[in-house]
């Protein structure tokens, strides 16, 4: 009773100020239904209670008083006042303005969060005001996005449940309900469209189809609270938290180190930000279309390496597919290829290997791998042939046993001749 | 013959007489004789049949030195034979080639014996022992088929236990018999590889000794025109004796079959396949073996219910019914009966030849009742 | 017909003929069938078990890439001795993976996954363990065999 009182005092001084950031009162009072706020509001259907059982907070214990405040035993009789109780540090409902720091008075609070979830994060206020949305916010723009618009404002559920809006499946259309919006994007000077592109990548293919929550979303690249387009020269970085070795390979390269926007080249510019396709052979090399020839004109270094690169490529994709074919009819053909198939996976895995090297721009470097595997597939193709040799054995074996048994034939037809015209049987 | 080799095997054969007296089948060979006819082509036959058949024992005791009948390893068993054992893949594809030559051959001397009416008296037991053979060579066959346990013969023998297990009031216990449960399963490869090793060739080794017993002891049979022609010529009936001019001929025969099946197995080899998957769905175009075709095609073409019975019933009654009349015709078109009666059965020989013919080839055709 | 001694020369020549064509198709059958009986240099199909080393052959904290069937295992002799063997083929993009002794863990150089010694994944692309295969040591010899 004492402490209560002292908290309500406490909490009365803040609710004047109204923005203070305190920390609040571990959960009291009666179980979440039972609150007079509830009997109320369900019988008034006012502020939506029919999401509240599905509320994360609710399942914790936490009622309607300990987000707005107000008495949770006094007023179920009807007296609003009594359950409206400014000494029960009422706040009622929070303007857009006040939502940031009304949800951070518990979830930037690490002792607060701690009794509910040791390994909870506490800095998804600090991350949201270094954000767009955070700083427009600050700024007075209410337009922008604050947390009840991706986490919704009653029947809040935890992010590992699918139907939370920003579970990862869910993640894109909640972004898409501002940034899919033209009227709105264009006050800002922003493109729509962004979904759209994701929708057609390889990342959206693998998360949609696939079913892989592990696939980023739009909070992988840009950040949960903190979201913000990855800077110019940090691109390499983000793609590179899953990308490892392409992106540590960049990184050292001339393109990835350099630092305006003008001459920055990142991953982005030849597979694109959000509509990230499956990449081909065909991207690489010197072609009409190719994403290469893109930048470089004949004569540049960089042309000169697409092309080799695209050329070694294209010799070793095509004598791995030959050697694979040749050795696939001989077996089927009855001959035992089990450990030239084996060598060949090197020239599969050079194959692999120089793919990835390409994101090197080292010729030296990609070609030590490619040339390899060329080798390697070169030497299938010739145990291919070694197999048909085999075949050929066979039929020259063929031909010989054919020799014997066609002189086994004249020499019986000439021993009948003989004993039918001689008379006699020896 | 040379003087001083033939001593020494006199006295060998003079010590082996005193033991075992074969000197009888010696005289007799040299007495059997053959008659020579425009019909006689159809007598090598026979010893076609035998020889091919003794290519399956020789190259079958040959694969089971590697081959392994459990569902784990039957295919790489033989994928192994096929391609690290010297030769493996010769006598596999002579083995599988050899199998379908036989049955080819069977069916030749068969018809062969049935237009020439030499089931009648006396050599009712040879027909009969004769068509009790034909149906254990068929058995050998789909059989044989499954032991690769690739995808083909897996769904093959699925199919064709199905239509065993749709005979009335057996059907069920047949069913369950040759696969050795409910589905094919490994249990049914084993049970498969038993009877092809151990049950078929027992009954087979029975039936043809008393085959050939009964031919050696009956003599050839020739056809009753050829009789009367030869009564009316006034000519003693030709004949050659067995040895050596008959057995030369019939070993210019063996050496023609040993060459074909040379060609086929090097220039064809027998297909692997892939390996079965009892939980993949079947193949498009699973069909048995060619010797079955015409079976499985009849079925195909009936419709669903004819009179209110089951179509596919009616089809293997109707086989069933065609296979007991060519069974029982030693009994049903006796020597001395109705001339007339010997004509239809004739034609009804020929409608049958005809019609299975004909029903083999619509499978193979693309656009005929096909896949 | 012909003179006698002719004739006699002719059948002796035909008999020649025949026992000599005899002669070659017999070898020509026994030849093939003698080389199929003896047992060719691996004794059975070596898709479910394979002598992957000799024992001894790898130090401790090292691994192998053998042979299996037509795909590549791994043999990886831990810090205590003790053999493990897994599928070399990684889970991601069928690169072949190897051992990194200074982490003791199994790595792929194409895209840095990283497999634990029980072939669990722990960090990187690859969606799925690596097979696992039980090895046994006879008669000096590492055997690797699957299930």
């Amino acid at each position: 009773m004492r402490r209560l009182c002292i908290a309500v005092a406490i909490l009365s001084c803040a609710a004047a100020s109204g923005f203070a950031v305190e920390p609040p009162p571990p959960p009291q009072g009666p179980p979440p239904y039972e609150t007079s706020c509830f009997t109320c509001h369900s019988e008034l259907q006012m502020a939506p209670t029919e999401n509240a059982r599905e509320d994360i907070h609710f399942e914790h214990g936490l009622s309607c008083h300990d987000c707005h405040g107000g008495n949770p035993l006094a007023g179920a009789d009807g007296d609003m006042d009594a359950a409206h109780d400014p000494a029960h540090r009422f706040r009622g409902r929070p303007s857009r303005q006040q939502v940031p720091q009304f949800c951070a008075a518990c979830h930037a609070d690490a002792t607060y969060m701690k009794k509910f979830n040791p390994t909870a994060r506490v800095d998804q206020l600090s991350e949201y005001e270094t954000s767009q949305h955070g700083r427009r916010h600050a700024a007075g723009d209410m337009k922008t996005a604050v947390c009840t618009d991706c986490h919704g404002v009653h029947g809040i559920r935890a992010n590992k449940d699918p139907r939370s809006p920003v579970y990862p499946m869910r993640v894109a259309d909640t972004c898409a309900r501002c940034h899919n919006d033209q009227g709105l994007m264009g006050q800002y000077g922003l493109t729509t469209g962004q979904v759209a592109d994701y929708r057609r990548s390889v990342h959206a293919a693998a998360l949609y189809d696939d079913g892989d929550t592990f696939a980023p979303t739009c909070n992988d690249c840009h950040g949960s609270h903190g979201a913000v387009p990855p800077g110019v020269n940090s691109v390499a970085n983000v793609c590179g938290t899953c990308h490892g070795r392409e992106g540590s390979l960049f990184r050292e390269t001339a393109m990835g180190r350099t630092a305006t926007l003008d001459t920055a080249i990142q991953c982005t510019i030849c597979h694109s930000n959000h509509a990230v396709l499956p990449p081909t052979d065909d991207m690489l090399g010197v072609h009409d279309g190719a994403t290469c020839s893109g930048c470089h004109q004949e004569g540049d270094k960089g042309y000169q390496t697409a092309d080799r690169m695209k050329r070694t490529i294209v010799e070793l994709t095509n004598g791995l597919g030959e050697a694979r074919e040749l050795l696939e009819r001989a077996e089927r053909a009855g001959v035992e290829v089990g450990p030239d198939k084996f060598e060949l996976q090197k020239a599969q895995d050079a194959l692999i290997e120089s793919k990835v090297l390409i994101h090197s721009f080292d010729l030296e470097r990609f070609l030590q791998v490619a040339e390899e595997g060329v080798a390697v597939a070169k030497a299938g193709i010739a145990a291919g042939h070694g197999a048909f040799e085999e075949i050929r054995f066979r039929r020259a074996g063929l031909g010989f046993s054919l020799i014997v048994i066609v002189a086994v034939i004249g020499a019986l037809l000439l021993k009948i001749r003989a004993i039918e015209r001689g008379g006699d049987a020896r | 013959m040379n003087g001083a080799a033939g001593g020494s095997a006199g006295k060998v054969g003079a010590w082996l007489e005193e033991r075992l007296g074969l000197s009888v089948l010696a005289r007799f060979a040299r007495e059997k004789s053959v008659p020579v006819h425009r019909h006689t082509i159809w007598y090598y036959f026979g010893g076609m049949t035998l020889f091919l058949f003794g290519i399956q024992v020789a190259t079958g005791i040959l694969l089971l030195l590697y081959y392994r009948p459990s569902e784990k390893e039957a295919f790489e068993s033989v994928q192994f034979i096929m391609t690290a054992v010297p030769f493996g893949w010769l006598i596999r594809s002579i083995h599988s080639w050899s199998a379908n030559l036989l049955v080819f051959v069977m069916f030749a001397h068969m018809f062969s014996v049935f237009f020439m009416k030499s089931y009648r008296k006396p050599r009712e037991l040879t027909w009969l022992s004769g068509m009790a053979m034909l149906g254990l060579m068929l058995f050998f066959g789909f059989s044989g088929y499954l032991l690769p346990w690739n995808a083909l013969a897996f769904f093959a023998t699925q199919v064709g236990t199905e239509v065993a297990g749709a005979l009335p009031l057996v059907g069920d216990f047949a069913l369950r018999l040759l696969r050795g449960g409910d589905q094919v399963t490994g249990g049914t490869l084993t049970r498969f590889y038993g009877f092809h090793v151990a049950i078929l060739p027992a009954l087979t080794t029975v039936l043809l000794g008393l085959h050939l017993l009964l031919v050696q002891k009956q003599g050839m049979h020739v056809p009753e025109a050829i009789e009367a022609e030869q009564k009316r010529s006034g000519e003693p009936p030709k004949v050659m004796p067995f040895v050596p001019n008959f057995a030369l001929r019939d070993a210019v025969g063996w050496c023609a079959a040993l060459g074909v099946l040379a060609v086929l197995a090097a220039l064809f080899p027998w297909e692997l396949g892939e390996k079965a998957d009892p939980f993949a769905p079947a193949p498009a175009g699973i069909r048995p073996e060619w010797y079955f075709c015409w079976m499985f095609q009849l079925l195909k073409m009936l419709p669903g219910h004819v009179l209110g019975i089951e179509g596919e019933l009616l089809g293997i009654l109707g086989i069933g019914a065609g296979g007991l009349l060519f069974l029982l015709v030693p009994f049903l078109d006796p020597a001395g009966g109705s001339p007339w009666r010997g004509r239809l059965f004739t034609i009804f020989g020929w409608v049958a030849l005809l019609v299975m013919i004909a029903l083999t080839a619509m499978v193979y055709m693309p656009a005929g009742g096909g896949r | 017909m012909t003179e006698p001694g002719q004739g006699k020369a002719r059948r002796r020549f035909v008999n020649w003929f025949l026992g000599t064509s005899l002669g070659a198709l017999c070898v020509s059958v026994v030849y093939p069938v003698a080389r199929y009986i003896s047992p060719p240099d691996v004794p059975e199909a070596q898709t479910s078990r394979v002598v992957a080393a000799r024992d001894g052959e790898l130090k401790p904290n090292e691994g192998k890439i053998f042979r299996f069937g037509s795909r590549p295992g791994i043999l990886v002799r831990d810090a205590d001795g003790g053999y493990r063997a897994y599928s070399a083929t990684c889970t991601h993009l069928n690169c072949t993976v190897q051992y990194r002794g200074d982490l003791e863990q199994i790595w792929c150089a194409c895209h840095n996954g990283f497999y634990d010694m029980n072939g669990q994944v722990v960090s990187g692309p690859p969606p799925t363990p690596l097979e696992v295969y039980t090895v046994n040591v006879a008669d000096g010899d590492v055997v690797v065999s699957r299930a």
